[in-house]
């Protein structure tokens, strides 16, 4: 039972045309990326390594498929919530808006399982967009850029990893990504339980990401004590995969204080579904 | 009392006068500039040679795994290198060629004997003349039973100090070539500019590192191939240029 209304859940998703903003949004933005960084990307290399330069003769490519999905992910992962608020949004205040919720909740099946089917088809979509971003990341770049040893670059030390040490990085990174991705849509599904128009929920989520990520930005006492609690700081907590050695506790804790914020907003949102007043 | 004071403070600058002037000007007893010519000679014998090397780096600030590579070098100064992977090289003394290590116009002076690693050595100060290069002073060891050096010692402008170490094998082709060399230098931290992303990814033990390091690159030399005549093309090739 639960597969078909998982089922039919992709399919209402997928009907609808916003869905694939996200899909062409990342598609055109990768290869706006690649084709600027095939022309530019080897003078902000040598700008980003000057000061190694200054010392070591480099030899052989740096500018190879895998650094160009790096800075892909850096870039994106900020920016992918939107999209993801766009559909998660939607899947609950939609059937408001459109009056299907009581044709929706007198078929034969509990408010959980219609929760639950919406909650898992939002996660589906949040994980295809994360592997779309994967699979144009790489491919476009294995194509154009070919591949390489990995260079990181952090604020004092540099990490060369080898081309054979790299692709697993990546898997668990895109992972951890759909994780972070995946509490952005229990945000937006939370809100979505709360109103009964989609554009609510979806500037609510940006609203919240934009001000949890600008004061986490902020050096202040204040902001620093609190900055822990917010989930936009382990957003970005994949990049400990690409440290040697990896700090597994940290990435651990990261994991599960995202893994938290989805049981808890996805335990809020049922609570809240299951005593909510249909009234369209 | 004072007056005692003076003329005791007269006679320890007039000690140090006198001392100053016969070091500067006291005969020295090898001929600086005959003893690197030596080494010059004997490696001019060289005029090309393919190496295999291996390269392992130890600096505390960068990670990066073990990389071989292939060296060509053809005299003068020749050079070109190929790998299949990555390879990072450090810029100094990689093909240990005197001529390019003993460049320009330079004021030699010989310093004294010294052993390094049992073997008996001949010290020279370089100093280099013009403003053209980096090199401030370099200091080398030479083994002048083999007219080989056995360690260099370098201030350059402005990275700092480097040693680089030099040890020595018979190739097949009975040339005495460098089987392994340890490139040691001094290096402030490095700060790298942010990133594309207009970010930087935080450093889980950037406090950990030390303003000031010693940072250490091992190269081994095998599979010498001496005086097969390389095109000069080689060294004209696209990966030559890689920066």
């Amino acid at each position: 039972m639960m597969t078909e209304l998982i089922k039919i859940e992709l399919y209402k998703i997928f009907k609808k045309w916003r869905t694939y903003i996200g899909f062409i949004a990342i598609g055109l933005l990768v290869a706006i990326i690649q084709t600027a960084m095939y022309f530019e990307g080897q003078k902000s290399l040598d700008f980003m390594t000057r000061n190694l330069q200054d010392s070591f003769l480099f030899v052989g490519n740096l500018l190879n498929g895998f650094f160009i999905s790096y800075l892909i992910l850096n870039m994106l992962t900020v920016h992918i919530p939107f999209l993801i608020a766009l559909v998660a949004g939607d899947l609950l205040a939609g059937e408001s808006t459109a009056g299907t919720y009581r044709i929706l909740l007198t078929r034969p099946v509990s408010r959980l399982q219609v929760l639950s089917s919406k909650f898992i088809a939002g996660s589906i979509y949040t994980f295809s967009l994360i592997l779309w971003l994967a699979i144009v990341s790489l491919g476009i770049g294995a194509i154009l850029f070919g591949y390489g040893e990995l260079i990181v670059i952090k604020s004092s030390t540099v990490i060369i990893f080898d081309r054979n040490d790299v692709l697993w990085r990546f898997l668990l990174a895109y992972g951890f990504a759909a994780l972070g991705m995946s509490v952005v849509c229990s945000l937006a599904f939370f809100f979505s339980s709360l109103v009964e128009n989609a554009i609510g929920p979806i500037v609510a989520t940006m609203a919240v990401i934009i001000v949890f990520v600008i004061v986490s930005a902020i050096n202040i006492d204040v902001f620093s004590s609190i900055k822990p609690y917010l989930f936009t700081n382990y957003i970005l907590s994949w990049r400990l995969i690409f440290s040697d050695p990896i700090n597994t506790s940290k990435l651990l804790n990261a994991m599960l204080i995202l893994l938290g914020h989805i049981v808890l907003l996805y335990g809020v949102t049922a609570f809240i579904f299951k005593r909510k007043d249909i009234l369209s | 009392m004072q007056m005692i004071s003076m003329r005791k403070l007269k006679f320890v600058l007039l000690s140090l006068m006198i001392f100053i002037t016969m070091s500067e000007f006291s005969p020295q007893s090898k001929d600086p500039d005959e003893i690197l010519d030596g080494v010059k000679e004997a490696f001019k014998k060289i005029e090309d040679y393919e190496v295999d090397i291996h390269v392992k780096i130890d600096v505390d600030f960068l990670k990066v795994p073990d990389s071989e590579a292939k060296l060509y070098f053809k005299q003068p100064n020749k050079i070109h290198v190929e790998s299949k992977k990555f390879a990072l090289l450090p810029r100094q003394g990689l093909d240990f060629s005197p001529l390019g290590l003993i460049s320009g116009k330079y004021t030699a002076l010989y310093e004294r004997e010294d052993t390094i690693r049992d073997i008996p050595t001949s010290v020279v100060k370089i100093i280099p003349l013009g403003n053209d290069g980096d090199i401030i002073l370099s200091t080398f060891w030479i083994d002048q039973t083999r007219n080989l050096i056995i360690r260099v010692e370098s201030t350059k402008k402005p990275t700092g100090t480097f040693t680089i170490d030099f040890t020595y094998e018979k190739s097949d082709d009975h040339y005495e070539l460098p089987s392994q060399m340890e490139f040691t230098f001094s290096v402030d931290r490095m700060m790298f500019p942010r990133g594309m992303d207009g970010q930087l990814d935080d450093d889980d033990d950037s406090n950990k590192i030390s303003n000031s390091t010693t940072g250490k690159v091992y190269i081994t030399y095998t599979n010498y191939k001496v005086n097969q005549g390389l095109p000069d093309e080689l060294f004209e090739t696209e990966s030559n240029k890689t920066k």
